[in-house]
């Protein structure tokens, strides 16, 4: 990593400044969020109170008490968190699997994996409803949306962790085996401590995937299993009315996962390069 | 003899081959359920007439062989409505528009923030803050905040200029210069043709992040010494990006690339919310229009986006699955 003490005065001064400038204006349309949701809706549209105004915490006092919020909080963190185990415990073992015993037709698997996520979902949501909701009856359940996100993260899922488990050396693996450990102790004590750190990514990524999914959750759920997504397509009013309301809803639906994001920082940057770095 | 050869065989098939494969039995047979049901599904309502709502004719409202229409819906999709073809224009240019544009801004970004300065972890966690916020979320809050024309940022900026240049125009010697300005009509991302490209701004600014985050994790890795050589050899910034830190970067790209074209094909919430009647779609947007009664033409541009999907996904795997596997 090069410091800027090579290059000159003006470059020391310069390209920090640039680096500020940019990442502030990447922020600003969140920034601009969570300012507005502390305005009232009356406030949020008039351009004399843009920057100077009363805060209120009105929008979040009645979006927790007249839209359920925590309703649709909590059903986001359910089905989220089972997608996420759901897709580790099938993931888990195809990806070893692909990893260490490959086959003639292991690439060929992997694509196509990777091929069913470019089916547009509009394509098959008539048949997804006219199914969960006429033969299967399982319509807005937690269960339909957990499968639902579990599958649709799960290439991803085997991808990120098939180029994990690749880079561990072949040889520990096998010398366990040379001591007599079964597949599952092998999984248990010798991949999952390796690739502890890739698995863990893998989850995160996964997790966030199916936290922000707005398509199907919105599509396959009324009330019972609805999450955040859908909270914020019911209060999608036209154009420009209640802007403080929506900022908040948006603000309060995003909030968790960005600072979950920005934890979680540096464990996230190995898990989203699917191994294109090394 | 048979008895006695048993327990290897058995042993040995069970460990090769049989174990591998069961463990990979699950995420393969539920990836195919998901496809091929569904799939199965659009397939044999895009050759029949199926409407949601039909007052002439109530037998179409019910899925059944005899309302069979062989390729009459494919035919009505690719001649008769006339949204198609500008549906499949505009997801390949918002697709390749948002690839180009994150990848030279993710680029740019990276190489300027590959080096310390002060603050420079607070820098990253602003910069990657877009990649986290919920496509719906995102699609309102530059639509509506940012972009209107009236209520937005844009707007208050536009008049905020107006009023500015209308003051100048007031002072005695300047003003008649000032009197030439034109007032500035804000933009209205709302027209069918703008509104692709408040889609492609809104995207651009959520994926630029993710090219951010893999270009810059490539770039820590890249071979300082062979750089210093290159500056000990003359070689200027500009002749180092483009022989040295490119080349590095070309897998990472190629990622970026595959990734985002998985992801913006089948946009959806933003193409929605920012072209709700206004008559600008793409694919699976054209879909869902369709979707509202004739489930027949929409279960037929659904198998048309599958085949652009895949022409995509060829071409792409083409390009980039070689260097994934090695």
């Amino acid at each position: 990593m090069s410091t800027y003490s090579q290059s000159s005065n003006f470059g020391k001064v310069f390209w920090p400044v640039l680096a500020w400038t940019v990442a502030l204006i990447f922020f600003f349309p969140i920034f601009w969020l969570i300012f507005t949701s502390f305005k009232t809706d009356a406030d949020a549209v008039k351009p004399d109170h843009l920057f100077i105004f009363q805060p209120t915490l009105e929008n979040y006092i009645n979006m927790t008490e007249n839209y359920d919020y925590w309703r649709f909080a909590i059903n986001s963190v359910i089905t989220s968190t089972f997608a996420t185990i759901l897709a580790l415990i099938v993931g888990v073992p195809a990806a070893y699997a692909m990893a260490f015993n490959p086959s003639r037709h292991t690439k060929d698997i992997l694509v196509w994996m990777l091929s069913t996520k470019m089916l547009p979902a509009a394509a098959v949501l008539y048949p997804m409803t006219f199914l969960t909701k006429n033969f299967l009856d399982v319509y807005d359940t937690h269960f339909l949306v957990i499968m639902v996100l579990c599958l649709i993260n799960l290439p991803i899922v085997i991808w990120m962790l098939f180029t994990y488990f690749k880079e561990i050396p072949r040889e520990i693996i096998e010398a366990g085996k040379m001591d007599g450990v079964s597949t599952w102790g092998e999984i248990k004590d010798i991949l999952i401590p390796l690739a502890w750190g890739g698995v863990a990514s893998t989850a995160l990524l996964c997790f966030i995937f199916c936290w922000n999914e707005a398509y199907w959750t919105v599509r396959l759920t009324t009330t019972e299993a609805a999450t955040l997504s859908k909270l914020i397509e019911g209060n999608r009013a036209p154009e420009g009315l209640f802007f403080g309301r929506l900022s908040a809803v948006s603000a309060a639906a995003v909030g968790p996962i960005v600072v979950l994001g920005w934890f979680c920082q540096k464990q996230l940057v190995k898990g989203l390069t699917f191994g294109a770095v090394k | 003899m048979a008895r006695q050869m048993k327990p290897g065989r058995f042993y040995k098939p069970m460990s090769k081959r049989t174990l591998p494969r069961l463990l990979q039995t699950p995420a393969v047979l539920l990836l195919l359920f998901w496809m091929l049901i569904p799939l199965g599904m659009t397939l044999y309502f895009s050759f029949i007439r199926y409407v949601l709502n039909s007052l002439r004719k109530p037998e179409w409202t019910t899925p059944s062989l005899s309302n069979w229409r062989g390729f009459g819906n494919y035919e009505y999709v690719l001649f008769n409505a006339k949204d198609f073809w500008l549906a499949v224009q505009n997801s390949l240019f918002i697709v390749s528009s948002v690839i180009v544009l994150t990848v030279v801004l993710g680029l740019a970004i990276a190489v300027l923030i590959n080096r310390s300065f002060p603050g420079q972890g607070i820098v990253r966690v602003l910069l990657i803050s877009p990649f986290f916020v919920m496509p719906a979320v995102n699609a309102v809050l530059w639509i509506n905040m940012i972009l209107d024309p009236v209520l937005g940022l844009n707007g208050l900026a536009v008049e905020g200029l107006n009023a500015l240049v209308g003051g100048l125009k007031e002072f005695p010697v300047l003003g008649s210069f000032f009197s030439l300005w034109p007032e500035i009509e804000p933009i209205s991302f709302r027209a069918t043709q703008t509104s692709a490209y408040a889609v492609i701004i809104m995207v651009t600014w959520q994926w630029t992040p993710f090219a951010i985050l893999i270009f810059m994790t490539s770039l820590q890795s890249e071979d300082q010494q062979q750089k210093e050589a290159a500056i000990l050899d003359g070689a200027g910034p500009w002749s180092q990006f483009r022989n040295l830190t490119l080349p590095h970067l070309a897998r990472p790209i190629a990622i970026v690339v595959m990734i985002q074209a998985i992801f913006h094909l089948s946009l959806y919430a933003e193409i929605e919310i920012v072209s709700r009647g206004n008559g600008n779609k793409n694919l699976p947007y054209l879909i869902g229009d369709f979707a509202t009664n004739n489930i027949g033409a929409a279960s037929a541009t659904g198998i048309f986006a599958v085949i652009l999907a895949n022409i995509v996904a060829i071409f792409l795997l083409r390009m980039v699955g070689k260097s994934l596997m090695d």
